[in-house]
């Protein structure tokens, strides 16, 4: 991909993105999803909520739209002639979807962000006990780092 | 790497209100359709959200978004101070919630943030126990995926499914129940779109248990005004109080919020002489809200 635009999602509106890292200066969108806006059980969400991300929006160079996420990702991506989209990885079900609907057209790369801690196995994560007894003592590896 | 250029217009007025919110330049084109980066002011951004956004409720929280925002409130915590007085609402917490939800901070950012701050490690447990949290419920999501809207397990409140109701009653969604602590929290919601743990766990066991409506109205209630909603921490944790993700209801007494809260509800509450809800022993609560429950 030499000349991808870079989809900016709402999981990751720092200046950790690592999509915002590898390429820096390439042109960002970053879309207001419609179908989120609409909210759950359907009430729209609070302008607080809006504004709040505009606020963070605001300190990011990326292009703010509003719409369908996939279409509005792939005009972007025409109208700056790209090869491709970055992005980052995100949880929320409704990105992969949408990450899906964009690859039917152009090449996504998914870049991860650093995780909290790697389990380096697949975790039981049927209660919180179970998990952090596996994933305390490798999050507080890190610690050494710091306390030296 | 070089990370992108933060906006730094806001940092010399706190209050904001009558700096320019600029966004950082652009290196291309805009195009038709693009949305506005550049506002007079937080009011002119209000007022420009009010039109591009109609369908939304009004007002804008006293939170502001932002790296810089962020960086400040980083800059506060107390990991000794917040493991001890945590569970109280004037408790030092750390209100990073919002800009850990969006990745304005990451999960290992805030972690290196509270290794740096200490000396101990037992002073800074409780901290990051909570932020394991967070990767808890995310991982969960991920496996999940939108059967987070589902109960994880059946409910452990001896009451079927179909005992719950689908709607949010007027009172609640108007912040007018009678009771000063709910209503204070509702329009504390409202207003700011945060909510301290322990105040988002009692009003959602007032409207789980006490008014028995389902888990979910309470959770997309919830989703609509927070800041920091998503679906992971929130739906699961209205799951951990209607008991579809614990093994027992969480329920509280009125000895455990005004403890907590410090007083400050009951003291103007109509309620408080006679009549609370909440003012029993956790064992009559118990028998009156799960009388059919088998533990």
């Amino acid at each position: 991909m030499n000349s991808p635009i870079l989809w900016i999602h709402g999981e990751a509106l720092g200046p950790a993105n690592p999509a915002l890292q590898a390429f820096p200066g390439r042109p960002a969108v970053f879309v207001f999803d419609e179908t989120l806006l609409s909210g759950p059980g359907s009430r729209p969400v609070s302008r607080k909520r809006i504004a709040f991300l505009y606020e963070c929006l605001l300190e990011l160079p990326v292009t703010l739209r509003r719409g369908d996420v996939a279409a509005e990702v792939l005009a972007f991506a025409r109208r700056h002639g790209a090869d491709g989209v970055v992005t980052s990885a995100a949880v929320d079900p409704r990105w992969a979807r949408l990450r899906a609907a964009i690859a039917a057209q152009l090449p996504v790369q998914v870049l991860e962000p650093e995780p909290f801690v790697c389990l380096g196995e697949p975790a039981d994560l049927r209660r919180f006990s179970r998990y952090w007894r596996l994933a305390e003592p490798l999050v507080w590896a890190g610690f050494s780092r710091f306390s030296s | 790497m070089q990370p992108p250029p933060v906006a730094t217009a806001n940092q010399a007025m706190p209050s904001g209100k009558m700096a320019s919110l600029t966004g950082v330049p652009l290196a291309w084109k805009p195009a038709p359709g693009d949305l506005p980066r550049q506002f007079a002011s937080r009011e002119a951004l209000d007022d420009a959200l009010a039109s591009l956004f109609p369908e939304a409720d009004a007002g804008l929280s006293p939170v502001r978004g932002g790296r810089a925002a962020a960086e400040a409130q980083l800059a506060r915590i107390q990991p000794a101070r917040y493991g001890k007085s945590r569970n109280f609402l004037d408790g030092a917490i750390t209100r990073l919630s919002p800009y850990i939800r969006h990745g304005v901070l990451t999960l290992a950012e805030v972690r290196d943030a509270v290794f740096v701050r200490t000396r101990e490690r037992a002073s800074s447990e409780k901290l990051i126990n909570e932020l394991g949290w967070r990767d808890y419920w995310q991982r969960l999501w991920r496996q999940l995926g939108d059967g987070i809207w589902a109960d994880c397990e059946p409910l452990k409140t001896g009451h079927g499914p179909e005992r719950y109701a689908a709607a949010l009653p007027a009172d609640l969604g108007a912040g007018r129940t009678g009771l000063a602590c709910m209503d204070g929290f509702i329009a504390e919601l409202y207003a700011t779109g945060w909510l301290h743990n322990h105040a988002r766990l009692w009003l959602a066991a007032y409207l789980v248990h006490w008014r028995r409506i389902r888990w979910q109205v309470g959770a997309a209630w919830f989703l609509r005004h927070l800041l920091d909603g998503d679906p992971a921490s929130n739906n699961l944790s209205w799951q951990w109080v209607a008991s579809s993700f614990s093994h027992k209801p969480y329920i509280f007494n009125r000895a455990n919020l005004e403890r907590y809260s410090g007083g400050r509800y009951c003291a103007s509450c109509a309620l408080a002489a006679a009549g609370c809800p909440f003012e029993a022993s956790y064992e009559e609560l118990q028998a009156r809200l799960f009388p059919a429950a088998s533990v």
